[in-house]
């Protein structure tokens, strides 16, 4: 089942067209990593999904249920975590959570069970200061553990992880993977290797558009390198190596590369197997063979050329 | 229901917390004291000024100048007052953007505007009781307890008055940006309310009547029955600003 679908969702701020046509689809139970540079849109597509912003043309449906600007009952499957989340700082984080509990109609009972559980998860148990006083990695966590209060379907993310330290970072990564297991996520973010770490699939974003989508591991499957890097034992004449391999009929290229070899080939699995066997004829003394994976970076920079 | 009350309780307890109670209730109780001790004390205060050769001659003052004290007081800077400190109760947290937490997790923009004018008129209502119990307390210690007439109505529409401010707050500050609109602009109506003054045929409607024919009303200068449309008027135009403010709000880019 679909938790979130996007048809044709267009939005301009003035002359600009910020969104274009855009359309995709959220599967139930899996992490969505939203990829694109700043200002490609993604901040607005969230709005429209959580009905702060209208969209222009297009439909989005949630849970099947169609999102209307404004006051928007597909809300109640939602939980969000804006970039910054801002909170009451006269409040301690249990004042909020009851708050928030409250307004989205949890029982008195409900609410003490889960933000306690919460506050656990996203280690703010015990803290008994004013949010005021928080830091950002902090604001984050209880901002995630307010999108979580209601056990929302689809738990949307807007960046949460920019503005923080690796530490914070790492902290905020875990908690969205622990929380895979109760509910969908989608989370927008520029940094690759946070998508490489926790999401499922991923679509990228560019001109309001989604220029790539599908599942991560396809993706880089799809677009391997017929490259493999071979590392010798350091006693080993690397020049010789290089001659009689790029006379191999399945290589293209052969470079040096300080003490390995990085190996071309025309096809990646007919390839790898007699490249594989040559290195065994030959008995050389090889230490690593690693076949080429495509970084979402590397991806990310050519699709958005 | 449930969330209007949540909400109104995180009203109060922002109010509390962000000192705006205290600083509503020190004004508040400055003026119901200061207001008859300053008519007690005029007389001597002129006598101290000794302007050479001027003699001032004021008469004995009354309990009435006491009144007129606070009146004055309380509709002018007491107003003022409540203004500064609700101006941001909404525009606050849309620039701040606390609300899209609230609105995400489904609370009511109509229950929104509901709550705020909801804990603002009873923290006003509140204060403004406090100020004038008071004033009247000190009144009958200094003057000795005389009654003067239409006291209690004279209170009510100057109360009255701060909920029509109130409402106005609100529905500026639905629509419009930044902190300060929604107080400027509450403050230019004001000014355009003060201003129609002038004019003989809209004196009769206009909400100012409220907060500026409250001395004459003691007086006896000015009869209740004067007051009868101005109230009409301000009680139809604060409902009718709170009702579009929840309409306006509703589709408000947050």
């Amino acid at each position: 089942m679909n938790v979130l679908s996007l048809r044709n969702v267009s939005k301009r701020f003035g002359s600009l067209n910020v969104i274009d046509g855009l359309s995709f689809d959220v599967e139930e139970g899996i992490v969505f990593g939203f990829v694109g540079k700043n200002g490609a849109g993604k901040t607005t597509t969230m709005k429209m999904i959580l009905g702060l912003l209208a969209c222009d043309s297009g439909t989005i449906r949630v849970c099947d249920e169609e999102v209307a600007f404004g006051e928007t009952a597909t809300n109640r499957h939602i939980g969000y975590l804006p970039d910054v989340p801002e909170f009451y700082g006269y409040m301690k984080a249990k004042e909020y959570l009851t708050l928030c509990g409250e307004i989205t109609g949890l029982s008195n009972a409900q609410i003490r069970s889960r933000s306690d559980e919460l506050l656990n998860l996203v280690g703010l148990s015990g803290v008994e200061r004013k949010i005021s006083t928080y830091s950002r990695g902090m604001k984050q966590r209880l901002g995630i553990a307010q999108a979580l209060l209601n056990s929302p379907k689809l738990l949307i993310c807007d960046e949460p992880t920019s503005a923080l330290d690796p530490i914070g970072r790492s902290e905020i990564l875990s908690i969205l993977s622990a929380a895979k297991k109760y509910t969908t996520v989608l989370f927008s973010t520029h940094i690759l290797s946070d998508v490489e770490r926790i999401c499922d699939r991923v679509g990228i974003l560019n001109d309001g558009r989604l220029m790539l989508e599908g599942d991560l591991a396809d993706i880089k499957s799809r677009h391997r390198e017929n490259t493999v890097t071979l590392e010798f034992e350091s006693t080993f004449d690397l020049q010789e190596v290089q001659r009689t391999f790029s006379e191999l009929p399945f290589v293209s290229s052969v470079e040096l590369q300080n003490r390995s070899l990085l190996v071309r080939m025309s096809d990646t699995i007919d390839g790898n197997h007699r490249l594989l066997e040559h290195l065994t004829r030959l008995k050389l003394p090889l230490l690593k063979y690693e076949v080429g994976e495509p970084t979402l970076e590397s991806l990310f920079m050519e699709i958005i050329k | 229901m449930r969330s209007y009350i949540a909400f109104c309780k995180k009203e109060v307890l922002e109010n509390l917390r962000t000192h705006k109670v205290l600083i509503l209730m020190i004004v508040f109780l400055l003026f119901g004291m200061m207001s008859p001790l300053t008519a007690k004390l005029m007389p001597e205060i002129f006598k101290s000024l000794a302007l050479d050769g001027i003699v001032i001659t004021i008469p004995e003052p009354t309990a009435l100048d006491a009144y007129a004290q606070f009146f004055k007081n309380t509709s002018q800077m007491g107003l003022l007052v409540v203004l500064l400190v609700f101006g941001g109760m909404l525009s606050n947290e849309i620039t701040k953007g606390t609300l899209i937490n609230m609105v995400t997790k489904g609370l009511s923009r109509p229950v929104v505007i509901l709550s705020k004018f909801t804990v603002a008129s009873i923290l006003w209502t509140l204060t403004l009781l406090a100020s004038f119990a008071t004033t009247f307390g000190y009144t009958a210690y200094l003057f000795g307890s005389g009654g003067q007439p239409n006291l209690l109505f004279s209170i009510f529409c100057l109360w009255l008055f701060g909920l029509f401010l109130l409402a106005c707050l609100l529905f500026f500050s639905s629509f419009t940006s930044g902190n300060f609109a929604g107080l400027a602009l509450t403050a230019v109506s004001l000014l355009i309310l003060l201003l129609l003054d002038i004019f003989p045929r809209l004196h009769a409607l206009n909400p100012i009547a409220l907060a500026s024919l409250n001395t004459a009303l003691l007086s006896g200068a000015a009869q209740v029955s004067d007051l009868s449309i101005p109230i009409g008027v301000t009680l139809g135009l604060t409902i009718l600003l709170l009702g579009s403010s929840m309409m306006v709000f509703r589709r408000r880019k947050l």
